[in-house]
């Protein structure tokens, strides 16, 4: 390194440069370990500097007012002022500067506090490296040129993606204030995970009675925009002008000619029922219907061992049977299934000559039995479990249908997988009777394209798959389910109509319900899902206030930090909920003696006795990890905002920003950025409201001027800083074969600036010769003593 | 490794050093998904958990006295399972070669007189032979229990399961060279 002696660069351009350099006692702070005196006499000696002078404290007013009048007196056109970090007090000297007349840019911080005199007790090193750092700054001070703060126009309209509580908590405080909101959301509905929830915690206030209120106002909102069964494609612009393109999926439903009266799942003839459905010809079980995949019921009946019964009928008739062929005309004329063939055998005897055949196009919808003049048709639910958990689900159980009878909008989609029409082109029994005539089955994806000033992320969480935990054997065991299953199960909307059941319908006698499934865990997330203590109260309770049962809760904490939290957790202690301090190791249906016999058994070790404890249970909730929604790292790019190592998205400061992300004009609320309850989620949604109000009705943005230029004239076209941009900010020009800046985007990183090889981008206020001026200020040796 | 909050005699400390993530065990959560994992810890005087937490609190000498490490079968469940990450079961392996080392074991020393059976057998031919190995252990231990297991013995032999004639690797002396220049270079 070239070490000059500290006016070995060029300091001039045009005309004089006079710096004034302030250095600040900061109390004791600086003073203390710093020889303030002795810094101001090597300031003054420094090349450039017209004056140098100390102050208790330069942030205070009469601190500002001293750089101020020396401006004027001086005529001073550069200023260091060298005190704490930049970020502490940067803004405070620059509009100082700016108020006496003075570019804000002029200015430069030189930081001898939390770089110097906080990080030693060596006083008179402390001053040597003090003396460093404000030759630094006055030798690339004087290199700065005038630089200008850009505004934009904010435009006024919001995005929000997400209509779950954060989401819905948002776009009302904003819609309140007569801002326009666009709700994205990517389910039918929207009311998100709350919506599927019976009670919640502590209070047990039943959350649909609390949430469909919201729901309701958001969707009769004058200000509030849904687009619901919609997803956003892609975001381009920046803070104030965003262009979104919103995909909205086919829904078969015109949502502005259907008016929610619900004729078309009451008429729909494709059950999504939880049960198989079985119809059987004179008691004899023929064909499976199923919900989803007529192949897969089949498989079901054949392991059955229905193979050999399913075959068409030959011998005469001994039942109720006439061969009408009603049924055969009821499945292809009017459900469009074909399932049922009358056949004529002309070659046969008398009485043999008809037969019906099957096939496996029966989705078990029952309209031949109720064809049947005979009777000898019925249709009974092909499999023993009365309960399926895990294919549970509120609303009608139609293909086309709503999510729940509370859906806002309250227009129904069709299900594709289970939708007659959608399988073999026959049914349309939904269009015809819609008086809306809101149904069409060739309805195409639409984009549409939306201006927003500001977008809201609001997409909440996923559970992780329990699947590949096979020590807790869900998915193995009939009664063993996940906590968002047992929601729907209590649900008073749920297919058993809220009561607690095991899959053969019975109630059980006794519930486990195991903590912390794949949080707190190396091998799966390492952060506490932060809700599952307290659902899992929630749970123990519920279980126990509708059924006669003994719970046991398994945990490891109970993390109970909340408003109310610990009293409740005070409460289930009172009602005589077992709680075991250990983890569960394993769930098994494996019998070691006899009141185990029958039993889902749960191994784990009372850690507060020492001892293993196999608690045999009826059925077993299991409290899976709340992660990132799949494809938030998509979303994360889309937007220019991070993620973090967990997967959910990072907030630009963990306690000062919450709300805010690395993106100017994108924000981020709810459970989308942690594991959050509803009080918290709803917290957010509302301090996320309040920021973007604070964009919107400041009206412009501001943005730094620290950001990448481009000389086209040495630019080769190359795209490789294009890709290195972090935030996107840079993109090639076409025609001109060169790369051009956003500056709205650009954050000042500087990685461009590294990465061209032909040097074409310089950054504003940390140019290459700014840059090696303050090096050189900071490395060269002092005059006086050696820093060695 | 050694940090004052967790107060591990020095020479634990540095035997889970060699341990790959041994200092892990400072972050058990006390959860007890190893004991309850344990097929064995019906068995033990102290349950996993039970010793990690004793070895925290500087309770070594109780932790070796306690028959847990001799009673582990080495199937991994705990260090498949435990959410910290921790590698108990080599930790069992090196609380056993500290017991030795100083003479701290268990008053029952049936698990160390099997291990040390064992340890000789394959020094010797490279392989374990059961049928061998046992007798040799019961002569050692009380040959009355020999009675016990021995309907069990001659099943497994009918099964085709125990060898009467020991066999041995090919290269034994090789492997006895491999074995003492090991022994040397860790002391």
């Amino acid at each position: 390194m070239d070490t000059s002696k500290g006016n070995g660069h060029g300091a001039s351009s045009n005309g004089e440069i006079r710096v004034g350099v302030y250095v600040c006692h900061c109390g004791t702070n600086i003073a203390a370990t710093v020889d303030v005196a002795e810094v101001v006499r090597f300031a003054e000696g420094l090349p450039n500097v017209a004056v140098a002078k100390d102050y208790q404290f330069m942030c205070s007013e009469p601190g500002q007012e001293l750089i101020q009048q020396d401006i004027t007196e001086h005529k001073l056109n550069r200023v260091v002022v060298a005190a704490c970090s930049p970020l502490m007090h940067e803004p405070t000297f620059r509009r100082a500067c700016a108020e006496a007349g003075l570019n804000p840019f002029l200015f430069q911080m030189a930081n001898i506090r939390e770089q110097c005199s906080w990080v030693t007790t060596d006083k008179p090193r402390a001053t040597e490296k003090a003396k460093h750092i404000v030759r630094a700054a006055v030798s690339r001070v004087a290199l700065h040129a005038e630089l200008q703060v850009r505004e934009v126009p904010v435009n006024e309209r919001v995005l929000i993606i997400g209509g779950g509580i954060a989401g819905i908590e948002a776009a009302l405080q904003i819609a309140d204030a007569g801002k326009p909101v666009i709700l994205v959301e990517r389910e039918p509905s929207i009311g998100g995970r709350m919506a599927t929830f019976d009670k919640t915690f502590p209070t047990l206030d039943c959350a649909a009675c609390i949430l469909t209120p919201k729901m309701v106002s958001a969707g009769q909102h004058r200000n509030i925009d849904i687009r619901s069964y919609a997803e956003v494609a892609s975001v381009s612009g920046h803070v104030g002008q965003f262009q979104v393109s919103i995909r909205r999926n086919r829904r078969y439903v015109d949502d502005k000619k259907c008016n929610g009266c619900g004729l078309c799942y009451q008429e729909c003839p494709a059950i999504v029922s939880p049960k198989s459905r079985k119809v059987s010809i004179e008691g004899q079980p023929y064909f499976v219907g199923s919900y989803a995949e007529g192949g897969e019921a089949r498989k079901v009946t054949i392991r059955q061992g229905d193979r050999e019964r399913r075959k068409p009928i030959k011998d005469t008739p001994t039942g109720d049977c006439i061969f009408c062929g009603k049924c055969a005309t009821a499945c292809s004329e009017v459900v469009g299934a074909h399932a049922i063939v009358l056949r004529r055998d002309e070659s046969a005897e008398a009485g043999k000559q008809r037969s019906l055949e099957f096939n496996g196009n029966c989705i078990g919808c029952g309209a031949c039995v109720r064809e049947c003049p005979t009777g000898a048709l019925t249709v009974t639910d092909a499999q023993d479990r009365q309960v399926l958990h895990h294919e549970m689900m509120l609303g009608p159980n139609k293909a086309i249908r709503v999510p729940t009878l509370q859906a806002v909008p309250n227009v129904p989609f069709i299900d594709e997988e289970t939708c007659i029409h959608f399988r073999n082109g026959g049914c349309g029994h939904c269009a015809e009777v819609c008086p809306q005539e809101a149904i069409s089955y060739d309805m195409e994806e639409a984009i549409e394209e939306v201006e927003v000033g500001s977008i809201l992320v609001a997409t909440g969480f996923d559970t992780i798959d329990l699947a590949p935990m096979v020590q807790y054997g869900w998915g193995r065991y009939d009664n063993v389910i996940s906590g968002l299953e047992f929601e729907i199960l209590c649900h008073a909307s749920g297919s058993t109509g809220g009561k607690i059941l095991k899959a053969d319908g019975t109630p059980p006698k006794s519930v486990a319900i195991l903590h912390c499934i794949g949080s707190r865990d190396e091998h799966y997330h390492e952060h506490c899902s932060r809700v599952c203590c307290m659902y899992s109260l929630k749970f123990a309770h519920l279980v126990r206030e509708k059924v006669e049962c003994d719970v046991y809760e398994f945990y490891i904490d109970i993390r109970a930090g909340g408003k109310g939290y610990e009293e409740f957790y005070k409460r289930l202690m009172r009602e005589d909920v077992t709680f075991i301090r250990g983890k569960a190791a394993e769930v098994t249906n494996w019998p070691m003696s006899p009141e185990e016999e029958g039993k889902l058994v749960v191994k784990a070790e009372d850690t507060l006795l020492g001892q293993i404890r196999r608690v045999p249970v009826d059925m077993v909730i299991l409290s899976p990890a709340l992660q990132a929604r799949e494809g938030a790292q998509t979303l994360a790019q889309t937007l220019g905002i991070g993620c973090g190592g967990e997967g959910f998205f990072l907030e630009r400061h963990p306690k000062l920003a919450p709300v805010q992300t690395a993106a100017d004009g994108v924000y981020v609320a709810g459970a989308c950025q942690s594991p959050k309850d509803i009080p918290d989620s709803v917290a957010q949604g509302a301090a996320a409201a309040a920021n973007i109000l604070s964009l919107i009705d400041k009206g412009t943005f501001s943005i730094e001027p620290v950001v990448a230029v481009i000389d086209e004239t040495l630019c080769g076209g190359c795209r490789t800083c294009i890709n290195m941009c972090p935030y996107s900010a840079l993109s090639a020009d076409e025609e001109r074969n060169v790369a051009v800046c956003e500056s709205a985007l650009c954050k000042g990183c500087g990685t461009c600036v590294a990465t061209c090889p032909a040097g074409a981008i310089q950054q504003q206020g940390y140019t290459d010769a700014q840059i090696r001026a303050e090096l050189e200020g900071a490395l060269g040796r002092l005059a006086a003593s050696s820093a060695e | 490794m050694a940090s004052p909050g967790v107060p591990l005699s020095g020479e634990l400390v540095k035997e889970l050093e060699r341990i790959p993530d041994g200092e892990k065990i400072k972050q058990c959560i006390q959860c007890g998904t190893c004991s309850a994992s344990c097929p064995t810890a019906y068995a033990m005087d102290y349950t996993p958990r039970a010793v990690i937490a004793a070895m925290r609190a500087g309770q070594l000498e109780k932790v070796l006295r306690s028959d847990t490490a001799w009673l582990c079968a080495s199937c991994y469940s705990c260090t498949v399972r435990c959410p910290a990450g921790i590698q108990f079961t080599d930790m069992m392996y090196a609380l056993k070669r500290l017991g030795i080392k100083h003479g701290i074991t268990p008053k029952d020393d049936r698990g160390q007189k099997l291990m040390a059976t064992f340890v000789e057998d394959v020094d010797e031919s490279g392989r374990s032979s059961e049928l061998w190995l046992m007798a040799k252990y019961f002569m050692r231990t009380g040959p009355q229990a020999a009675l016990r297991d021995a309907a069990f013995a001659f099943n497994m032999w009918r099964n085709r399961r125990l060898k009467l004639v020991p066999e041995r690797v090919k290269a034994a002396e090789q492997l006895k060279a491999i074995k003492r220049a090991l022994e040397r270079r860790q002391g």
